[in-house]
């Protein structure tokens, strides 16, 4: 009973409800649509900014002002055909190393006795007992003997090409014993050995390499290690 | 009203039996019902209304008209999208002298002080006048505004109104134009595309230029540094693709510059481009080989003509600045220019074909393109005859603008066709103009040859950029009222071995310096500047240099002489 006779009660509150909620929901959407405006207002603005910014910095930035910039202070010029490079390729052709001489093999040579001074005369002594790799060790002394004199290094070195030969006989024969004298004979033929065993006294000094001396020098010395000794 | 009804509602009671009272009650609740009916009806209509609002309409803060961003008047832009003319809002100052509430003399004498170009009194009088509105400033600095407007008078009207702004200021002037005070154009492309930029529907989107700012920067001061450098009074200039006859470059000394173009004297408001016709010389000398080609006369380069030092023609005498005195094949009257030869290659091709040909390339109209500042062409009309027909055929005689040269250069060497120039960037919206075909493919490619020889050993040796392969063509014409003042020109088109661009330069009574040796023909003022810009915008347009291409000179290389003194 009591529910019957709130039933129109109740009609009426949900109806109201239901209007409040649509209201509500209407409000909301509202809402969002002003903030939505808000952004497109805010975007709209911030393009005609856009537009406005653009403008002076076109302004400012005018080809007319950049080219009067140039005449005056940079000096830009536009770039000739010879500045155009076909490709990678040919970039890496400009900014190829300088190309510097080789250093000769003599020059190392004559650079390694000066170090060996002190264990030449040990190994001198050494030389006579093993064969093939005494050998190449005397030539070595021999060599050594040559700078010791001219206490310079470099000079050393170029005197060692063409006047070394003479200018060291008569220095070894000083500072070595007869031992000494022999060896030089030898580096003579160790350097020459490889173009010809019988020409020794002509090229001097010339050629002679360590790897020459030491490796394939060992087993063609031999023979002249007989001759001279 | 309420006080009386409880009354009239109480009263029934006491008047139930008189039948009178009984009638008025009636009429009473009557009148009671209808005013209740009203006020309800206004309320439920306000109601809906309220309802309706609510759900449908717009809330109170909506701000319309602020998203509305197409501009007052449409921009203009170039090729890659560069501005070239804009409308910003500017600041106006206006004084409405009713208004004004403070000291006049103290306003009049601050007015003075701010903006100089009036002096106190004359601000005084407009103060004191009955006029109801004077300008005192369009297009007012921020500066002077913010000045203004700390002087804190009502009577001063600070406003902001649409203003053209062309941010590359002078460059391309003679193409965009410019608009008057309020907003309307008054020449070039403000002018011919007025409506297009004024329509509501379609200034949203820019006109977009054929024009490339660059290219037309580097024009525009080569040409005006060859111009000052020879004194000359003007100069004139037209690059264009020879393929879509979209002009790339154009531009008209003395410049103007659009902001304010009132200041412009109309020697520099003239558009010599487009509008100025002159006499363009031995620049129309390779038309007419190629039109003896195509016309079955000129069978190959080495076809030889008599050039005696002299051509004595209908009383009239055509000498030449380089005789040779000999015959001669066409590819050295091409080389040295030689009036008298191309006169007799015209004789033989005769008034009718020429005019043909010469109305075919559009030499004879006003020049096709947008631009409503077109000039009338002059050519001999009705009275061409034998001796007009040879000097048409060097130049002489017929009188065109730079536009139609650049145009006739483009149809020579794309193949033949002629395209008409357009202003507008050739893209989807707006496709190439309709070709016609004037000379044969086979001509047009033996042209690319003669006119590489002139650059290499003829009178343009200074054209050559190298590396690019310009060919072209010199020009000097003497001015008909003055035979000491000269147009020089330059017509050109690089890279010849496969041709893209066509470039018309031209000086208007170029003087002689001491570097020319007291020349003032074209090889000497204007053939360096052609080379020089052609070095610079080739790269622009994707033009490689490389020196080891040519065209084909097998073509004309057999049939020159080697003379003398080279």
């Amino acid at each position: 009973m009591s529910a019957r006779g709130f039933a129109p009660v109740f009609w009426a509150g949900t109806v109201a409800a239901a209007a409040l909620g649509f209201y509500l929901v209407s409000l909301r959407v509202a809402s969002e649509r002003a903030a939505l405006e808000d952004v497109e207002t805010e975007i709209a603005m911030a393009q005609r900014d856009i537009r406005l910014l653009q403008t002076e910095i076109g302004t400012r930035g005018r080809l007319a002002q950049l080219e009067r910039w140039n005449v005056r202070f940079i000096r830009l010029s536009a770039p000739t055909a010879d500045q155009f490079v076909e490709g990678g390729f040919q970039l890496a052709t400009l900014v190829k190393p300088e190309a510097k001489p080789a250093i000769a093999a003599p020059v190392i040579l004559a650079s390694a006795p000066v170090e060996q001074d002190a264990p030449q005369s040990k190994l001198t002594g050494e030389a006579p007992t093993s064969a093939p790799a005494s050998r190449s060790v005397s030539e070595m002394v021999h060599v050594a003997s040559y700078s010791v004199p001219d206490k310079t290094p470099a000079v050393t070195q170029r005197l060692a090409i063409k006047p070394g030969a003479p200018v060291a006989k008569p220095a070894a024969g000083a500072s070595r014993p007869p031992k000494a004298l022999a060896a030089t004979k030898s580096v003579k033929t160790a350097t020459a050995d490889p173009l010809a065993p019988l020409q020794t006294a002509k090229p001097k000094a010339k050629g002679s390499s360590p790897k020459a001396a030491s490796g394939a020098g060992s087993p063609k010395a031999k023979p002249k290690d007989s001759v001279t000794d | 009203m309420n006080a009386p009804t409880p009354a009239l509602v109480a009263r029934p009671e006491r008047l139930r039996l008189v039948g009178q009272r009984r009638q008025i009650l009636a009429v009473m609740h009557q009148r009671l019902m209808f005013g209740m009916l009203v006020y309800a009806g206004i309320i439920a209509i306000i109601a809906l209304r309220l309802v309706y609002l609510a759900a449908f309409g717009d809330h109170a803060g909506r701000k319309g008209g602020a998203l509305d961003l197409t501009p007052e008047r449409g921009d203009i832009v170039d090729r890659d999208g560069q501005a070239l003319a804009r409308t910003i809002d500017a600041w106006t100052i206006g004084l409405q002298p009713a208004k004004v509430i403070g000291n006049k003399l103290d306003l009049a004498r601050k007015l003075a002080e701010l903006m100089p170009e009036k002096d106190e009194a004359a601000y005084l009088q407009m103060l004191r006048s009955g006029r109801n509105f004077y300008y005192l400033r369009r297009r007012a600095p921020p500066g002077l505004v913010a000045a203004i407007n700390s002087l804190g008078e009502p009577g001063l009207a600070l406003e902001r109104e649409p203003d053209r702004l062309y941010p590359q200021t002078s460059l391309a002037a003679h193409v965009i134009g410019y608009t008057d005070i309020d907003g309307k154009g008054n020449a070039g492309i403000e002018r011919a595309f007025d409506q297009q930029l004024l329509d509501p529907e379609r200034r949203g989107e820019p006109i977009t230029l054929s024009i490339s700012s660059k290219v037309q920067q580097a024009l525009e001061h080569e040409l005006g540094g060859a111009m000052s450098h020879f004194s000359a009074i003007g100069a004139a200039g037209v690059i264009m693709d020879i393929h879509t006859g979209e002009v790339l470059a154009m531009t008209s000394l003395p410049q103007l510059n659009p902001n304010a173009a009132g200041q412009g004297t109309p020697e520099a408001r003239f558009n010599r481009a487009t509008l100025g016709v002159y006499e363009l010389g031995s620049t129309f000398k390779p038309f007419t080989v190629a039109m003896a080609m195509d016309a079955g006369i000129v069978k190959s380069m080495g076809q030889m003509y008599s050039c005696p030092r002299q051509l004595h023609v209908a009383g009239r005498t055509i000498n030449d600045t380089h005789p040779y005195g000999r015959a001669c094949s066409v590819a050295e009257i091409m080389k040295e220019s030689s009036n008298i030869g191309t006169a007799q290659i015209a004789d033989q091709l005769g008034a009718k074909r020429q005019r043909e040909f010469l109305k075919q390339m559009g030499f004879l109209d006003k020049v096709e393109v947008e631009l409503l500042e077109r000039g009338r062409t002059l050519s001999p009309g009705a009275n061409w005859n034998q001796i007009e027909t040879m000097t048409v055929g060097y130049g002489h005689g017929i009188a065109v603008t730079p536009l139609h040269l650049a145009s006739g250069y483009a149809t020579l060497f794309n193949g033949g066709i002629y395209r008409p120039a357009t202003l507008l960037k050739v893209d989807r919206n707006h496709p190439a103009g309709k070709g016609r075909r004037v000379f044969s493919e086979d001509t047009s490619y033996k042209m690319r040859s003669l006119l590489r020889l002139v650059v290499t050993d003829g009178t343009g040796k200074k054209a050559d950029a190298p590396g690019y392969r310009v060919g072209g063509k010199t020009g000097t014409a003497e001015k008909y009222h003055n035979r000491s003042l000269k147009v020089t020109s330059f017509a050109g088109v690089f890279p010849m071995d496969e041709p893209r661009f066509v470039m018309v330069m031209m000086l208007d009574e170029p003087k002689a310096t001491a570097e020319t040796f007291g020349f003032s023909t074209a090889g000497w003022n204007i053939a360096p500047a052609f080379g020089r810009t052609v070095a610079r915008i080739a790269p622009m347009l994707g033009v490689r240099p490389d020196k080891r291409r040519e065209p084909n000179m097998a073509e004309v290389l057999p049939y020159v002489q080697k003379e003398k003194g080279h």
